[in-house]
């Protein structure tokens, strides 16, 4: 995938585009509104990831822009502004997906794989890894063709997982994740740990020991 | 402490004070005007009684003849010259048949080497009928006088103080959350135009003063997140480097627990400073069965207790729908945070009032602080202690009653809802 990261914080810029190469996509940057809007107009890319607070421009003016150039340019906005106002402005305008900083480099991997996903994009709405497939549409998991029973919580941190395999997830990232938007209850790892146990457990049962814990207290997903 | 003095209005305390000065003036004055008026006429008397004795005593000297005209004139002889007298006195008159009072001038004077004796009368009743006559009508006219005054002044001093209780009205409606400035009525009396120029000047100051408050945390929430998104992508980007070990690792992610909180922080102080800042426009019916049950259903697939619901109808409030969100989900928060292990919670939404219990060791040490900003019990459980202030705010912005109680082992947080 060729990605187009614009943010005008380099460190914050540069951390993106390091962890998205690593899952083999091909990423350029713009740190300003005038270096992004000469790239978009000069090449054509699968996605971009879009900060709206520019200092020398507005990044809702670039997503206009793209529309109107009719580019089939995937869009996640980034903004450290979380009203629900620019949140709706920016999906108005054809953003596909909205993060509020500050966020976690995995979550916004997954979110932009859910973004791909979709027909629109040319992606395919099945996820495989090994023998496990996912179908997001119908949210069902399956291993080698046998549907697996799983809670809605227990899905969405399998689906999690396979979009950052390979990845160590700490326990906070998956906490964040399985939380949502509106809770405040990211403490109570207890009840994550629960949730992580019963997936591994169904994956173990299966054959499939993908989930390993790293440094102790951390996960990853991978084969052996 | 300074004693409470008694409250008084204005104009009542103006009117009094009139009233009181006019009594005490037309007492004063009628005294005055009585005593003045009865020496004036006793010296008209007196006069009239001298001449007249002088009228007598020439005509006797000239023609020897003695007037007699009892009561009012007596000449008799005597022997030996007496000392002149003036005084009152009550003798009987013939032409009215009964006893009157007089005036009475008793001289003795030497004519033509006969000694006399002249007694000169008046009738004081004439004088005391003129004398209460003139007090009357002067008690008449100055009443009126007074009635007329009385009115004027009051009319007088309403017009006058009026830019006063106008301006007085407008500060008691002055709400530091508006967003227009106290306009207040001019006056030509210059102490007033100076006290509205000090109210200005002090409001707008307070005002801006409290927005700049605002605006501060708004700012600071906003302006803190690019740098945390910054540190959480880089200890993102480390974690998953080379070469860590446990250790590492574990602070690693401990660090991405305490930007974890800051963000909760963050977000709810910035949520505080909009709801502060009255952004939460969007108002339409939420009905909050739909949004309890939503929540609860949500959090019931991590939390290993129950949550029971129990709702007879459909609310629905007029609110912002975020807002009505936000409200459940803090509550039920709040409820799971601090629920003993293995305990149910109890959610109960009624036509008036919205409840959550769940089970405690003991009462909160102080409930009056309770939905004050970053109130915590202790360290035990990790909180930004912003959860139910902004429960409180929401509450506040609609008019709805937030209240805590602990019974039966049970924290009971009920928000009384308006009728609708």
């Amino acid at each position: 995938m060729k990605i187009l990261i614009v943010e005008d914080e380099k460190a914050l810029l540069q951390s993106i585009a390091n962890y998205l190469e690593k899952d083999g996509n091909i990423c350029e940057t713009a740190s300003t509104y005038e270096d992004a809007l000469y790239k978009i107009d000069l090449y054509e890319y699968d996605l971009l990831v879009l900060d709206i607070n520019l200092i020398t421009g507005s990044g809702l003016d670039i997503l206009k822009l793209l529309k109107k150039n009719k580019k089939e340019t995937a869009t996640i906005i980034i903004s450290a502004n979380n009203s629900l106002e620019d949140k709706l402005k920016g999906l108005d305008l054809g953003a596909d997906d909205y993060l509020t900083k500050p966020f976690h480099l995995a979550e916004l991997n997954s979110r932009i794989k859910a973004v791909l996903r979709r027909g629109k994009f040319g992606g395919t709405e099945r996820l495989e890894f090994n023998e496990i497939s996912i179908d997001t549409r119908s949210r069902t998991a399956y291993i080698k063709d046998d549907v697996m029973a799983l809670t809605r919580k227990e899905y969405d941190l399998l689906l999690f997982f396979i979009t950052n395999k390979g990845r160590v997830l700490s326990k906070e990232i998956i906490a964040e994740h399985l939380w949502g938007d509106h809770s405040d209850m990211v403490d109570n790892y207890d009840f994550i740990y629960v949730h992580i146990n019963n997936l591994r457990k169904k994956l173990t049962d299966a054959g499939a020991k993908y989930i390993k814990t790293a440094y102790g207290s951390g996960y990853k997903f991978m084969e052996d | 402490m300074a004693e409470l003095t008694k409250k008084i209005k204005l104009l009542r305390k103006t009117s009094k004070t009139f009233l009181w000065i006019s009594l005490v003036l037309m007492v004063f004055s009628t005294i005055g005007l009585y005593f003045y008026v009865r020496n004036l006429l006793q010296d008209e008397v007196e006069e009239e009684l001298r001449s007249t004795e002088a009228r007598i005593e020439s005509s006797i000297s000239e023609n020897s003849i003695i007037y007699q005209l009892p009561p009012i004139v007596e000449v008799e002889s005597v022997s030996n010259l007496g000392f002149e007298h003036l005084k009152d006195t009550l003798i009987f008159d013939p032409s009215q048949d009964e006893i009157e009072e007089f005036r009475e001038l008793i001289t003795y004077a030497k004519i033509n080497d006969q000694n006399y004796r002249i007694t000169v009368r008046a009738l004081i009743v004439e004088s005391e009928d003129i004398l209460i006559a003139v007090v009357i009508s002067y008690l008449i006219v100055i009443f009126f006088v007074f009635i007329f005054l009385f009115y004027l002044n009051k009319s007088r001093t309403q017009k006058l103080w009026n830019p006063f209780f106008k301006n007085l009205e407008q500060m008691k409606l002055f709400s530091l959350t508006s967003e227009t400035p106290i306009s207040l009525m001019d006056s030509d009396i210059l102490e007033f135009s100076e006290l509205n120029t000090e109210i200005t000047t002090l409001t707008d100051k307070v005002r801006s003063d409290y927005k700049n408050l605002k605006q501060f945390t708004e700012d600071v929430s906003h302006e803190l997140q690019t740098p945390l998104a910054i540190i959480q992508a880089k200890v993102d980007t480390i974690i998953n480097g080379e070469a860590l070990n446990d250790i590492q690792f574990e602070q690693l992610s401990s660090i991405q627990n305490d930007i974890q909180r800051l963000k909760q922080l963050n977000k709810k102080l910035g949520l505080i400073s909009k709801i502060e800042n009255d952004q939460f426009t969007n108002i339409s019916p939420c009905n909050l069965n739909h949004i309890l049950k939503d929540r609860i259903e949500n959090l019931s697939e991590l939390y290993p207790s129950e949550i029971i619901f129990e709702s007879n109808e459909d609310v629905i409030l007029l609110m912002d729908a975020h807002l009505a969100e936000v409200l459940c989900n803090n509550l039920l928060s709040n409820a799971i945070k601090y629920n003993l292990p293995n305990t149910p919670i109890v959610m109960v939404l009624e036509k008036d009032s919205l409840s959550v219990r769940n089970k405690g060791i003991r009462a909160i040490l102080k409930p009056d602080q309770l939905f004050q900003r970053f109130y915590k019990e202790s360290d035990e459980v990790k909180s930004t202690g912003l959860g139910l202030a902004i429960v409180k705010k929401i509450c506040d912005l609609y008019g709805f009653q937030p209240s805590y109680r602990f019974t039966n082992n049970e924290h009971h947080f009920t928000i009384s809802l308006p009728k609708q």
